[in-house]
């Protein structure tokens, strides 16, 4: 009676009729429930992230695909319009150049400082809390204050940095060829606004390595030394292995702190001059909320994640591999 | 408006409902201009609350007369009012926070950085009003509509403008036998001969407002032009932009040092107290500050006219400032109103502001001026409205024009010919930025 065919199928009948009841017994089970529990607690967090992160990058999207302005409260589909017009500026890929210029030279200068800072701050000595208040300050100050103030030691006529390199005979006297226009100098601007990034927030870097730091047992880093390890040795073999997870996650938060951070060359130049300091969340700005172009604010904006999506992958793909 | 044309063209057609509802709104309409003319606020606005955001004057004195003067207003008129002050580069990323969210201020003001054909549909249409205060005033200055018109209506109050004058140290040019600096030309010569003499000139070739507006002066002056009559189609690649450009490069090599590409709004003004300029464009403001930093500079600090290009022009160009009123607001009549008064007491805010504000009604801008008038360095200012322009000269202060002032375009082409790149290159760049600019808008 019947063929293979015909068994096969009386044997698929028989399994589904038997996971009926055993489906439903699973989601009986203390595992089920224990793994309901587990998500219902994840929920709030889930909702949190996709409220505070999911929205408005969502958000940012519709409105680089649509011809918003700040004016108009309905928005038409333009499909890639705004990129395309993006693409074809001139200041688009100045600001592009820039910002890339921007992360890596803040982010190798943040990484140096912000290592030596905290190794200065795990050494024990006399008024080491206060210190370790102080350094943290320019993180800590509003950033038009502390950026105004830089601004005044860039100045090109009153400048303290000038001052002082005159008085060391290091530079001319104002008016001549060898006396710096910080801001003024194509070259030097950007390199005066990637200076007061880096002091804004290497601190926080080297407050994120201190915490890392002060983790490592100090057995581990004597047996090292016992095994005749030097300085470098142990940092590059024990302490950065071991304080892996942190850094990465200092790096990330760095990263999207320095792209992203439009006032200091805001306050600084804006951008200028001519161009010289441009960066992408400074145009955005100018074009989607002074020019009131929304979308196309938007789409230059947005081309930041293209810049901080392979980061972020890296960071966090190394940071599972590590886990493991 | 429609309505009542609707209504005269088919009396036959006229309902009662609509009968009422036309005269109704005839009857307020003009009990609402009535009682602005007699300055006798309308019993409809009592017990209302207006809120204004306005920005931090340069002059501080101003900000604590204005804040005084709506106060008394309100309470004339039995209306609570909140004045709120930011800085005014503030003021757009505000102004759009309120209008996503539909609320926040009833009048907010608009300084250097003009929206208005961005958000006219959403602003109250002013045209009686302005109508009213200039039939009241003598008129308005031929510039007055540019800023604040849209397709014939008016969406916006202008109350006044800040001139970029010629200021020049008097001592100076005399020693060395120069001429006042009346002519682009002979600021050049006066800047060259003075350069050699430790006392350089300077405009900003960086990114901020008065570059925008100093290199408007001379490129209009030059004759040249951003856009034809109608605003909609760039001008900027003309044999008068390359004269202006060639010009520019000369007074840079001449008479000026490279502080100039990093300076903001406010450094000009430290140029001259700091005794170093022989002169700078820039508002009065660079001038009152040297009466407490510098007296000596101050009392030898001279004001003179738009120096005038090769032809004869002169266009200054100036940075207008208008109230608007939203229309979710929910006191538009009392905002109206606020405008009106704030009109009539014109020529007091100008007395307030030491002079910094200059006028757009006829009337307050009539010789004797007030402070300006008495004040005999500063008594040419008062020939300035004749050549007052905006941003978009000739055409008016459109969406597009704003968005090539808000990229710093042209000061970035008179930067990179400051810089050593070739006119014509510079030119072919910047009218490249223009239409590419202008093309965007159109499309939109």
């Amino acid at each position: 009676m019947g063929g293979p065919d015909a068994t096969s199928a009386r044997a698929a009948a028989v399994s589904a009729v038997a996971s009926g009841p055993r489906l439903l017994g699973w989601f009986r089970s203390q595992t089920s429930r224990r793994l309901g529990f587990g998500y219902l607690l994840l929920t709030p967090a889930a909702v949190y992230v996709l409220l505070l992160v999911g929205a408005p990058f969502l958000f940012s999207l519709y409105l680089a695909l649509s011809d918003a302005t700040v004016g108009e409260q309905v928005a038409g589909f333009i499909g890639f319009e705004n990129f395309k017009s993006a693409l074809e500026m001139d200041t688009f890929w100045i600001a592009f150049r820039n910002s890339v210029t921007f992360f890596v030279v803040a982010a190798i200068f943040k990484s140096i400082l912000g290592t030596s800072l905290a190794f200065l701050l795990l050494q024990t000595f006399r008024g080491k809390k206060i210190v370790r208040a102080l350094v943290v300050i320019p993180f800590t100050l509003p950033i038009a204050v502390s950026v105004l103030a830089w601004k005044w030691m860039y100045d090109s006529q009153f400048s303290v940095f000038n001052w002082v390199l005159s008085r060391m005979g290091l530079i001319g006297q104002y008016g001549t060829d060898s006396w710096p226009v910080w801001l003024g100098n194509p070259r030097l601007a950007l390199i005066a606004c990637i200076g007061v990034n880096v002091w804004r927030t290497f601190p926080f870097s080297a407050i994120v390595l201190l915490a890392g730091f002060t983790s490592v047992p100090p057995e581990v880093l004597d047996a090292a030394k016992v095994d005749g390890c030097n300085f470098l040795q142990r940092f590059h073999n024990v302490v950065v292995p071991m304080i892996f997870p942190i850094l990465m996650v200092g790096f990330l938060f760095d990263t999207v702190f320095t792209l992203s951070d439009l006032s200091v060359v805001y306050i600084l130049t804006q951008g200028g001059p001519g161009n010289a300091t441009q960066i992408l969340p400074m145009l955005a700005y100018q074009i989607g909320i002074q020019a009131g172009n929304l979308g196309r604010g938007a789409a230059i904006a947005l081309f930041l994640v293209p810049l901080l999506a392979p980061a972020m992958f890296l960071f966090l793909r190394n940071l599972k591999r590590r886990e493991y | 408006m429609n309505d009542g044309q609707a209504t005269m063209m088919n009396p036959g057609s006229v309902s009662r409902r609509r009968f009422l509802r036309v005269a109704g709104a005839g009857v307020a309409g003009s009990s609402l201009l009535t009682m602005i003319e007699a300055r006798q606020a309308p019993a409809q606005i009592k017990g209302s609350n207006l809120r204004i955001l306005t920005w931090s004057h340069f002059i501080p004195a101003y900000d604590t007369w204005f804040d005084k003067m709506a106060k008394e207003w309100g309470d004339q008129s039995g209306v609570k009012v909140r004045v709120d002050h930011i800085p005014h580069l503030e003021i757009p990323a505000r102004m759009a926070a309120e209008f996503a969210a539909g609320a926040g201020h009833d009048i907010l003001f608009n300084g250097s950085t003009i929206l208005t054909r961005i958000y006219y549909k959403n602003l109250v249409d002013l045209t009686e009003v302005y109508d009213q205060v200039g039939k009241k005033y003598g008129g308005w200055i031929p510039a007055a509509r540019s800023p604040v018109e849209v397709e014939g209506r008016i969406y916006g109050m202008p109350v006044y403008y800040i001139l970029l004058p010629m200021i020049w140290r008097k001592d100076l040019f005399d020693q060395a036998g120069l001429q006042a600096p009346d002519t682009w030309e002979q600021a050049r010569v006066a800047a060259r001969t003075l350069k050699a003499k430790g006392h350089p000139t300077g405009i900003q070739f960086s990114h901020c407002n008065d570059a925008n507006l100093n290199w408007r002066s001379v490129l209009f002056s030059f004759g040249g032009s951003e856009t034809d009559p109608s605003g909609e189609n760039p001008t900027i690649d003309s044999k008068e932009t390359r004269e202006a450009l060639r010009f520019a490069k000369a007074l840079f090599d001449e008479g000026m040092t490279p502080e100039v590409f990093s300076w903001d709004d406010a450094s000009d003004n430290r140029y001259l107290a700091s005794g170093v300029a022989c002169w700078v464009h820039d508002a009065i403001s660079a001038y009152r500050t040297t009466q407490e930093t510098n007296p000596t500079v101050f009392q030898q600090a001279h004001i003179g006219l738009e120096p005038a290009g090769p032809g004869g022009k002169r266009v200054s160009t100036s940075a207008p400032n208008a109230f608007m009123v939203w229309k979710f607001s929910k006191n538009v009549p009392a905002a109206k109103e606020f405008l009106a008064h704030l009109m009539d007491m014109d020529k007091q805010g100008m007395i307030e502001s030491t002079g910094y504000n200059m006028p757009f009604l006829n009337d307050t801008a009539k010789k004797p001026m007030p402070v300006i008038g008495t004040d005999p360095k500063l008594q040419v200012l008062q020939d300035f409205p004749k050549i007052v322009a905006f941003f978009g000269y000739p055409g008016p202060y459109t969406t597009q024009i704003q968005e090539v002032a808000n990229l710093f375009v042209l000061p970035d082409m008179f930067t990179r010919v400051a810089r050593g790149a070739s006119v014509d290159e510079s030119v072919k760049w910047g009218a490249g930025e223009y239409q590419r600019i202008f093309a965007k808008h159109k499309r939109a």
